[in-house]
């Protein structure tokens, strides 16, 4: 009941005023006149409020009221320059730029107060607090209502019912003076605002629309390490953790013989946790391997037994590879081994069952998870040699969600006993750390030695080669100043309103579908500057680069090949410049 | 060796003696007669593995045994109308994990039956027609001669007169027909909903052509219904088929009827407790669905007991008392059981049999292979009565169904005196009728009688009289029965009064009640002597393996919620000093530059948003892990590099291109 009346007192205000302001509109065609009485439209507003509710102190509201009222006729100029200075120190020249601040803030609020009504519908009143729109002159006009606005923010429902009246009735100025008081308040209150959120809650609110705001900051050429600079930085660093994780593995390791046990009653084993287990499997498959040397067959013989390692990890290991590993012991040298991956293993397994040899066949695999055994056959082949009585697999995985790799069946197959084996031991053999961060940065371009490097390459290859490099580095830049220019051409005037923020973090973006020289227009360049003939010719030029990683290349989303090389635009400055100097 | 791909183990030369101090070491470790322990637990295991297999087979015998005789009387070869292939359509279920081996049987089944080739296909091997026929060639050919497929042209182009035939040619399969005459070629399509609908239909089109000349019978393992099978295939393809439905027994039912000889039955010699029972029966029940993990649960259940507990040597039966270490008796006297048991008798006043307990292991070992076998009897009779209850409550009809298992389960914590479940059966035996009484009289020969406490066929004699008895042909009913109340209304001022009244009893019915009465009180007894509390029992640790622990990290691990606790609190993993959380309990630890780095880094990463600036992450981490010395920027900046790419080797990360230097957050904590 409470809300229908309101509603009704809504449409009481709403019928009264947009008339009014319409004609108002009309009459003055100064737009900063126009935006007076959208500001200040006192004696309604504060009846609207007093209607709504009344729990609010009267007092802040006379005062927004009267202070409203007073400055109603006059200019903001006043204002404007009394508030600006504090917040921003560039606003100082603007006094006589005062119009087009006004216009321009005005057109953003309207935009604003459009996109605050969508949002608002969309995602309920709350959105509106987290609306973190940074400066704009404007609010400082009403600096009154963001006070007794404070006083209210504690009370959300009561914003929202604000809200309801207030933007219909004058839209621009009310929805744009809220949420920039609530949004600024919250913000310097905490800069990353809620704790201890549900890791649900968490998510959502870490990919909410609008809030990631980061820096541009930028990490300096000279500051990452290269493989040099890091393997001597490494060699130096002493983990003052050694004791503790020397300790963490002889716990592990005492459970050598349990593990040993669970392989030999024919289910296989399956290590997890953080750290390389590495060190853990090698003293493991050295303990195993003395375990089988005091068994029936070695025992006093100079046979001794096979076990067994694939590191899966390393680049390129295949399921042939293992399978001809594990083929290597069963089948007697010299016998013919089906070439075929799918009838190997049939082969392997048949063998296996036919003349079973005298203790099943250790497999130790370190990283089962690793992305070259990911790929479709290899994990259903792996848990059906896993599956057989005669193979005992030992294997270790590193990725946190590893058992998603491994459906109902190959699951049942691979017959796992999970094991925490948290080692703590840094990855060295699975991760190149260097080449890892260039990656995850976009700069893989170091991995050639970065300008040097490059510049070493391209001495050794001929004329056209360097003229094709040339005209690729010129063109990649040209893109990327055009995209600089866009940025300028918006975001540089005095005008530097929320507007054209936005307008620059959408640039940020835009790279990403145009980063690049087309593979076509790179070619006919090439073919218009005489570097190369035909396609032949300049694919084989293209093939150099790409053999000393010079050159990166991708199909974007409409399929067309897009080349570039993978710098910095300084960087890409500085080769610019050395292949047109006279270094070459 | 760590950066070769595969290589054979060979041990380095040097550590050979090493090597040998720690083999030494390890074989003094607490392993106690663990040879002998080791021996029981392949005693008592292989028994139970036997009961699983012969489950097993029972459970799908007459289905394996109906395919076989279909495909068996599927039309004769020479029958002179091909008009359709003899197909089988095997409902095998929603649990896919346990259509391999019921395959794997059947194919064994078929083949021993008679010269049949039998040749199974699953989806990964049929992503076409070509690929499909490929590897059933391949299958056959390997039959032949165990060579590659470059020899696998032969059986078909034996004679140089025939063009050399494709590796997709059926001929392959005729001329190998021609040489084995096989009786039925059966092809079995293991999971039919994974093949795309128009290979089937091809291959059966294909099939159906070449009927003539070879005898095909077609098997499809169906995970959904008939029906829906039937939806997938074009009509012309329908008509090609002559089909027959089979439906294997589910997966839940067998897992209840393992459960009941596993678990529930009277002779099991160690027996798994309820929380552990439960948890294997839910993890069945919610995730996997599969008969060789339950059996492999519980054979994990038999192993952890064995390994790790050295009291479980007093289950093997013939054991004397010079065999056995002392300590085990020191052990034995710390048992919670032992306690309980020791301070009831002192109660008791036996105080010199408790100082005796305590002072001779000669005395001890003798009451505990006494305790054991009393044990394992008391255990017993309360797995029979729980089998009685869940006859009982079959054989009256009594709704909800509860399967055995879960009454043991009751039973075997201890909650059966008293519980609703029981009430209800009582209450239901007093108002049975006869007819459902002969029933139950006659469903108890089915029990086994050895903890039977009473007899139940001086009832059932008892019964048979007072029905021959009776003239009427309606069953007689016993005064409890509701059909002997009748409901009377009475308006007295104006108020309606309820009232219960008995009706008038027969002689045949009276005499009937009686007999149910002496009954109910009887099984009544029956009940309350048997469900005891096993907990409470003198070595019920040793009977009964019932933790938790070993089970769930072993079969449900949680690496992800691992890598995160490690990351988010070292000092869990480490224990170290420099790292502890201080005063704070429950709390993850503060961040200290004491951690290591990607711990410290994965802190940050944590309170970061979607999209992490990396030059930001670094003066982050630098000013936590970074020294004042500006010359040891370079460390720091290695540790930071190393802890970034083991982010992202861990998949926490991604390269994003939105903004230079950024990269893209892919895990949220505990989500």
């Amino acid at each position: 009941m409470a809300s229908a009346k309101r509603k009704r007192t809504d449409d009481e205000v709403e019928t009264s005023t947009p008339r009014k302001l319409r004609t108002r509109a009309a009459n003055e065609d100064e737009p900063d006149e126009e935006a007076v009485p959208e500001v200040s439209t006192p004696s309604r507003r504060t009846r609207g409020r007093q209607i709504v509710e009344d729990g609010t102190p009267k007092s802040i509201l006379k005062k927004s009221g009267a202070f409203n009222g007073v400055s109603g006729t006059t200019p903001k100029s006043h204002r404007k320059l009394l508030f600006t200075t504090p917040s921003k120190s560039g606003k100082t020249e603007t006094p006589n730029g005062l119009p087009t601040i006004v216009r321009n803030a005005d057109r953003s609020a309207r935009r604003k107060s459009n996109r605050k009504l969508l949002e608002r519908t969309l995602n309920g009143a709350d959105s509106d607090e987290e609306a973190l729109d940074e400066e704009d002159t404007l609010a400082q006009q009403i600096l009154s209502d963001e006070e007794e606005e404070d006083v209210q923010g504690q009370d959300a429902p009561d914003i929202g019912e604000q809200e309801d009246i207030q933007i219909p009735e004058t839209p621009s100025k009310r929805a744009r003076g809220r949420p920039k008081g609530s949004g600024r308040q919250r913000k310097q209150r905490s800069p990353t605002p809620p704790q201890d959120l549900p890791p649900y809650e968490e998510y959502f609110w870490q990919n909410r629309a609008g809030g990631n705001k980061t820096s541009n900051n930028t990490l300096s050429a000279q500051c990452l390490l290269n493989h040099d600079e890091y393997f001597q930085a490494m060699q130096c660093y002493e983990d003052h953790h050694n004791s503790e994780k020397e300790f963490l593995l002889e716990l592990h390791s005492r459970a050598f013989n349990q593990w040993i046990f669970e392989l030999e009653e024919g289910f296989n084993v399956c290590l997890y946790g953080y750290g390389s287990k590495r060190p853990i499997t090698e003293r493991f498959t050295a303990h195993l391997y003395d375990h089988l040397c005091g068994q029936s067959p070695y025992m006093g013989s100079k046979k001794t037994p096979k076990i067994v390692v694939i590191n899966g990890y390393t680049s390129g290991t295949t399921m042939k590879e293992i399978l001809n590993t594990v083929a290597s012991i069963i089948i007697p040298p010299n016998t013919k081994t089906p070439n075929q991956l799918s009838s190997l293993l049939a082969f392997l397994l048949d063998r296996l069952s036919e003349s079973p040899p005298s203790h099943p066949i250790p497999i130790i695999l370190n990283s089962v998870d690793s992305p070259y055994l990911r790929k479709s056959p290899t994990p259903s082949m792996l848990a059906s040699l896993a599956a057989h009585p005669f193979i005992n697999l030992f294997c270790t995985a590193d990725s946190p969600n590893f058992p998603l790799l491994w459906d109902v069946g190959l699951k049942a197959q691979f017959k796992f006993l999970f094991h925490d084996a948290t080692t703590f031991a840094p990855y060295d053999a699975e991760i190149d750390v260097v080449e890892t961060v260039n990656e995850l940065l976009g700069r893989s371009g170091r991995r050639v030695g970065g300008r040097d490097g490059v510049g070493f390459v391209l001495r050794s290859l001929p004329e056209n080669a360097r003229s094709l490099f040339r005209i690729l580095i010129t063109e990649q830049l040209a893109v990327l100043l055009a995209d600089d220019d866009d940025r300028g051409a918006n975001g540089d005037g005095p005008t530097a309103t929320p507007r054209n923020k936005r307008i620059v973090s959408t640039k940020n973006i835009l790279p990403e579908a145009t980063q690049g020289v087309e593979y076509r227009v790179l070619y006919h360049k090439a073919v218009e500057e005489f570097v190369c003939s035909s396609e032949v010719g300049f694919r084989t030029l293209l093939k150099e680069f790409h053999d000393h990683q010079m050159i990166e290349s991708r199909k974007d989303a409409m399929g067309t090949e897009r080349l570039w090389v993978p710098f910095r635009q300084e960087e890409l400055e500085g080769l610019a410049e050395d292949l047109s100097g006279d270094s070459f | 060796m760590e950066h070769q791909r595969c290589y054979i183990y060979s041990p380095p030369e040097a550590d050979e003696r090493a090597a040998k101090r720690r083999r030494i070491t390890q074989l003094n470790s607490p392993l106690v007669h663990f040879p002998e322990r080791l021996q029981g637990y392949r005693d008592i295991w292989s028994q139970q593995e036997e009961r699983i297999q012969n489950t097993l087979e029972e459970g799908d015998r007459s289905t394996l045994q109906n395919i076989a005789n279909f495909v068996s009387a599927a039309a004769e070869p020479d029958c002179v109308e091909y008009l359709a292939i003899p197909t089988g359509l095997i409902i095998a279920g929603p649990s896919i994990a346990s259509h391999g081996p019921f395959f794997d049987r059947l194919g064994r089944k078929i083949k021993e039956d008679a010269n049949n080739a039998y040749l199974l296909l699953t989806s990964g091997e049929g992503p076409n027609l070509k690929t499909l026929l490929k590897n059933l060639i391949k299958k056959v050919a390997s039959r032949i001669d165990e060579d590659d497929e470059e020899n696998l042209g032969r059986p078909g182009t034996s004679s140089r007169n025939h063009p050399r035939l494709l590796d997709f040619d059926l001929g392959h399969l005729l001329g190998w027909q021609l040489k084995h005459q096989a009786q039925k070629i059966v092809v079995a399509i293991q999971d039919s909903e994974a093949f795309d609908a128009g290979v089937l239909v091809e291959m059966i089109d294909l099939f159906h052509s070449w009927l003539d000349r070879l005898p095909f019978v077609l098997l499809f393992g169906i995970a959904t219904s008939a029906e829906s099978f039937e939806d997938r295939l074009s009509g012309k393809a329908l008509r090609h088929l002559e089909g027959r439905k089979f439906d294997v027994t589910q997966s839940d039912e067998i897992i209840e009827k393992l459960f009941s000889t596993t678990v529930a039955s009277t002779n099991v010699p160690l027996r798994i407790g309820p929380n552990l029972s439960r948890r294997i029966l839910e993890r069945q029940r919610d995730h996997v669905q599969n008969l060789q993990d339950f059996s492999d649960g519980l054979k994990y259940a038999y192993m952890s007991h064995f390994y790790a507990n050295c009291l479980s040597i007093f289950l093997i039966e013939t054991l004397s008392f010079k065999d056995l270490a002392s300590d085990v008796f020191e052990a034995t006297r710390n048992l919670h059981s032992f306690r309980r048991w020791v301070e009831d008798m002192l109660e008791s006043g036996r105080g010199h049999e408790v100082r005796k307990l305590l002072g001779s292991d000669q005395y001890l070992f003798e009451n505990i292979v006494e305790h054991v076998r009393s044990g394992r009897e008391v255990l017993s009779a309360l797995s029979g009565a729980a089998t009685v209850l869940a006859h009982v409550r079959e054989a009256l009809q009594m709704s909800p169904h509860v399967p055995l298992s879960s009454i043991w389960i009751r039973a075997a914590s201890g909650e059966m005196i008293g519980s609703p479940i029981l009430r209800e059966t009582m209450l239901a035996i007093k108002k049975a009728s006869s007819d459902k009484l002969m029933q139950l009289f006659a469903s108890f020969e089915k029990v086994d009688e050895t903890y039977l406490l009473f007899d139940p066929g001086k009832y059932q004699r008892d019964l048979e009289e007072l029905v021959n008895a009776n003239p009427n042909s309606a069953p007689l009913r016993s005064q409890h029965d509701v059909r002997n109340d009748s409901l009377r209304t009475t308006v007295v001022a104006q108020k309606v009064l309820l009232s219960k009244h008995k009706a008038a009893l027969s002689e045949q019915d009276k005499a009937y009640s009686d007999l149910v009465g002496r009954f109910h009180d009887e099984i009544n007894e029956y009940f309350s002597a048997t469900f005891i509390d096993p907990r409470a029992l003198f070595l019920s640790e040793i009977l009964m393996f019932d933790l938790r622990s070993p089970h769930t990290e072993v079969f449900q691990p949680k690496p992800r919620f691992a890598i995160e606790r490690s990351l988010a609190s070292p000092h869990d993993y480490l224990g170290c000093d420099c790292c502890s959380p201080g005063g704070v309990r429950d709390r993850e630890a503060p961040l200290s530059s004491s951690q290591p780095a990607t711990a410290i880094l994965y802190q940050l990463y944590l309170e970061s948003g979607a999209l992490i600036n990396v030059s930001d992450l670094w003066s982050a981490f630098n000013a936590i892990a970074g020294d004042e010395n500006e010359d040891e920027e370079s460390k720091t900046m290695a540790l930071f590099q190393c802890a970034l790419a083991e982010l992202k080797y861990l998949g926490l990360l991604k390269p994003s291109r939105k903004k230079n230097d950024h990269v893209a957050k892919m895990m949220w904590k505990g989500l």
